[in-house]
């Protein structure tokens, strides 16, 4: 092994970098930093003390407002000369714009909160100091918030005058702006709903409309225009608004219009139109209605069924039955049934789930003809069954001789025991049974070829686990499993019992089910008294009895039975050139122990020789003897032999700590040292009292230390096995007993903590890896 | 010496309006502007009436009316000022024994007459 110090790496040549440059660079980032915190703590202050100004202003202004808000003429003239103070007071203080903006911001802020008379008092002291103008000048202004902050003051304080210079900015490319002008265009001027109308070449979004008609609400003494004049508008979105608002105000008088935007392009109006239609009662809108239904979306169809309901009468019925013939979508068609039930009354009646009279009526007088309904379909079932299986295991025979090449195939089931299978079965006796009154004999012929082509049509096919393609060519695994009758619960069902089919090429599988609840696939054996039934050789006792021939209670009570056979059984086993594929379980005991003995005899050496041999001595599964045997095998013969193992010649005498040790450095000798003190044992003994007589000093006396605790452990160990010999031997029986220092049995506890030797190596290894690694 | 009325508004401007206007109404005015204010000064002092805002910092104006019906014991007239649409929490102050509410904008004349009606009721 070659010292660390010896190991040359040729590194990777760094270009020269002149450090000055760091420096300076180190002292522009900090120039910079402290700047930046200076920017911050000034702005900071700076807002900090205008919200104080602003605040302390608001206070000194609100007394003064108070008085101009209700001032009344019947005051005295004490407070007439008070009132005109304060109003040349007010005009001196708005000449600093920081006041006239704090009395604005006062202003705006009252004007929300108040009402009534106060109110208008408060408009015409706004306008009367002249506030406007400062809005005005801001509509001049090039930043769109200032813009909109002068559009919204005058608004807020309906200043008139402004609805020229607003109007402009009703196509204002800025969204902000522009949709702000339209707010004040139309709260301004009771006209300045036709303007935006007339003019607005953009989009108006859902939430704009909203607010222009909680504005257009909210105005005093408006009469709204003909909103259907804006029907024919090119911007979809006002004809759109103009719908809402016709609908709003039941401005019924766009008839035509309104019905010839259903045939408009976009949805939204369609659904609009369709919905004043059906508002207004516009029967004459029917003709159209029904002509655009072909063509439209789904949503669009629902509204027109909903509107076709409330204006349309019998005679639209025809076209509503058409619709209920051609339409497919669930959601459609259960609009066209409802539609229908709308224009007459109870024409539809629910269908779905509704069990016929006859059921209710005819379920006791025929019991008995559903019996033998039921016989006789068993019969035919059982009669057909089997060819067609055999049918298909020829096809699959077939398939498999086309195609040898192919991978391995895992199942081959053919099964009926689905519930869909057994839901259909059901289906197809309840239809027995309606039709048992008429002609019982007929019925019984339909009902076996139906079930007879739906046990064909809905076989299912799986496959078993194959090696060899000729076995398998030979082996198919048949189960047909139905419900059991229960004749006191439903009028007619029935339980197809497990076929287990087997011939020179077929094996047998059974599956049992017990109200529904499936258990898992198991091999029937001889020994479980349940006699095979093998279908080609035995159709016709099969037709007979083969329900009587087969002891099912036996073999669904014997489940437990089979478990513990099927866990004897070999694996495959070679019978009449056939092969059989059992399960082979494991207790989970002997699972555990053979996943130990599998991870000694990866990891393990000779040492694992006496636990083997324990194993060997505590079970008896054969598989784990025989796995044991090999292991003890192994490490006897292939390693050293365990007496030569300690022996002195023997490297492993030497302790292992030896080789990390002459290749560490002080510190890690000393962290060595503390392990060996912790872990080690009579092996370490050699090397500390090399240690001792060769190392430093401060190594000796660790050293020292190490070997004296090491020395008091074997004691410990010693006086333990002479112990145990004596609670062997009376003849050790002594009237004392051997104590442990405090030390040694915290010691000893810290190496009872479950910690092999192996991981404490690991440990060790890990914290010397860190201390070199820094 | 006119009616003491307690008027419990987080607003200051609004505030500072409706003290000036009850004042100029014949009323002697307390103002508190958080919930803390109020209910320190109602373990001190019962005004005649009181008129709340019913969003407030640390102390609604349903918290106080539940503090001065159930735990003051106290029939004084309870005015609820509260914004428009907030109609679940104005049937929640009734319920609890309010006398009368306001909705935002406030009147102040409208409120004058309000709190002189109750007065006059008591």
């Amino acid at each position: 092994m070659i010292p660390p110090r010896q190991i040359k790496i040729s590194l990777i040549t760094a270009p020269e970098f002149n450090l000055e440059y760091l420096w300076w660079l180190s002292i522009s980032f900090m120039v910079l930093a402290v700047l930046y915190f200076i920017g911050i703590f000034l702005i900071r202050n700076r807002i900090t003390s205008t919200n104080g100004r602003t605040k302390d202003k608001k206070i000194e202004f609100s007394p003064m407002i108070s008085e101009f808000l209700f001032y009344e003429d019947s005051n005295s003239k004490e407070e007439k000369m008070n009132y005109l103070n304060l109003k040349i007071q007010i005009r001196e203080l708005i000449k600093d714009s920081f006041d006239r903006r704090v009395l604005t911001e006062v202003l705006l802020d009252l004007r929300k909160d108040l009402s009534g008379q106060s109110q208008t008092v408060l408009i015409e002291l706004y306008k009367d100091l002249g506030l406007h103008n400062e809005a005005f000048e801001k509509l001049a202004s090039r930043r769109w918030q200032i813009i909109s902050s002068g559009i919204l003051e005058l608004t807020t304080m309906e200043v008139m005058e402004s609805y020229g210079l607003i109007i402009k900015f009703i196509n204002h490319r800025q969204g902000t702006i522009r949709k702000q002008a339209e707010i004040a265009v139309v709260n301004l001027k009771e006209e300045g709903i036709g303007f935006f109308l007339d003019n607005t070449k953009y989009k108006i979004s859902e939430w704009q409309q909203l607010k222009l008609l909680d504005v257009l609400r909210h105005k005093t003494n408006f009469e709204p225009p003909l909103f259907g004049l804006w029907l024919t508008s090119t911007n979809s979105h006002v004809v759109l608004f103009s719908l809402r608002l016709i609908k709003y105000y039941r401005q019924s008088d766009a008839e035509k219009s309104i019905i010839t935007l259903l045939k408009h392009k976009k949805r939204d109006i369609q659904a609009e139109a369709i919905d004043c239609i059906k508002e207004f009662f516009f029967v004459s809108a029917l003709p159209t209605l029904k002509m655009v239904y072909s063509k439209a979306s789904i949503d669009i169809k629902i509204a027109i069924l909903d509107a076709i309901g409330e204006i349309g009468s019998k005679s639209d019925v025809e076209f509503i039955e058409k619709l209920k013939k051609k339409e497919r979508n669930f959601n459609i068609k259960s609009k066209v049934l409802g539609t229908l039930n709308k224009l007459d009354p109870e024409s539809i009646l629910p269908t779905k789930n509704i069990a016929s009279s006859d059921y209710f009526s005819s379920e006791a007088e025929n019991n008995d003809d559903v019996s033998e309904v039921i016989e006789s379909i068993e019969n035919e079932i059982t009669i057909e069954t089997p060819e067609i299986i055999s049918q298909n295991i020829i096809e699959i025979k077939e398939d498999l001789v086309e195609k040898p090449n192919e991978p391995i195939i895992e199942e081959q089931i053919v099964s009926i025991n689905s519930d869909e299978h057994l839901e259909l079965a059901e289906l197809k006796i309840n239809e027995v049974e309606r039709k048992v009154d008429t002609d019982v004999s007929e019925e019984i012929t339909s009902v076996e070829e139906s079930v007879v082509i739906d046990s064909v049509s809905e076989i299912e096919l799986c496959f078993l686990p194959k090696v060899d393609i000729d076995v398998v060519e030979e082996e198919e695994v048949i189960s047909i499993n139905l419900e059991t009758v229960q004749e006191d619960e439903r009028p007619l069902t029935f339980d197809f019992l497990p076929l287990i089919i087997s011939n020179p090429s077929i094996k047998e599988v059974i599956t049992s089910n017990e109200d529904d609840d499936f258990v898992p696939l198991f091999s029937l054996d001889e020994d479980l008294d349940i006699e095979p039934i093998e279908i080609e050789n035995q159709i016709d006792s099969f037709q007979e009895n083969v329900i009587e021939e087969i002891d099912w209670t036996n073999v669904l009570n014997s489940n437990s039975y089979q478990d513990s056979e099927i866990t004897k059984e070999p694996l495959i086993s070679f019978e009449n050139e056939t092969v059989t594929f059992s399960a082979n379980f494991m207790l989970e005991d002997e699972l555990d122990t053979m996943v130990l003995l599998e991870n000694i005899a990866e990891m393990g050496d000779c040492r694992e020789l006496p636990m083997l041999q324990e194993l060997l001595a505590e079970n008896t599964s054969p598989l784990i003897l025989d796995r044991t045997n090999e292991l003890i095998q192994k490490f006897s013969y292939q390693s050293p032999r365990p007496n030569e193992l300690f022996s002195s010649k023997n490297d492993l005498v030497e302790s292992v700590f030896t080789e990390v040790y002459n290749h560490s450095d002080k510190e890690t000798k000393l962290i060595l040292l503390q392990e060996i003190k912790r872990i080690g044992d009579k092996k370490e003994i050699q090397l500390l009292e090399s240690i001792i007589n060769t190392e430093s000093k401060t190594l000796a006396i660790s050293a020292k230390s190490v070997l004296k605790h090491i020395k008091s452990q074997i004691v410990v160990t010693n006086a333990e096995a002479i112990n145990t010999v004596k609670n062997n031997n009376p003849l050790f029986d002594v009237d004392f007993e051997l104590g442990l220092s405090v030390a040694s049995k915290r010691m000893m506890k810290s190496n009872e903590n479950g910690s092999t030797i192996f991981d404490q190596l690991c440990s060790m290894s890990n914290t010397l890896y860190n201390k070199i690694n820094g | 010496m006119g009616k003491r009325v307690l008027l419990a508004d987080d607003d200051q401007l609004l505030a500072s309006l409706l003290n000036f206007r009850l004042k100029k109404g014949g009323y002697e005015v307390h103002h508190s502007s958080n919930g803390k204010e109020v209910k320190e000064y109602l373990k001190t002092e019962m005004p005649d009436i009181i008129v709340s805002d019913i969003m407030m910092p640390y102390f609604s104006g349903i918290e106080l009316i539940d503090f001065v019906r159930n735990e003051l014991k106290s029939n004084v007239p309870i005015i609820i000022i509260s914004s428009a649409g907030n109609e679940q929490n104005v049937l929640s102050a009734f319920e609890l024994g309010a006398n009368d509410f306001i909705t935002k904008p406030v009147s102040p004349t409208e409120l004058l007459v309000r709190v002189a009606r109750e007065i006059n009721k008591k």
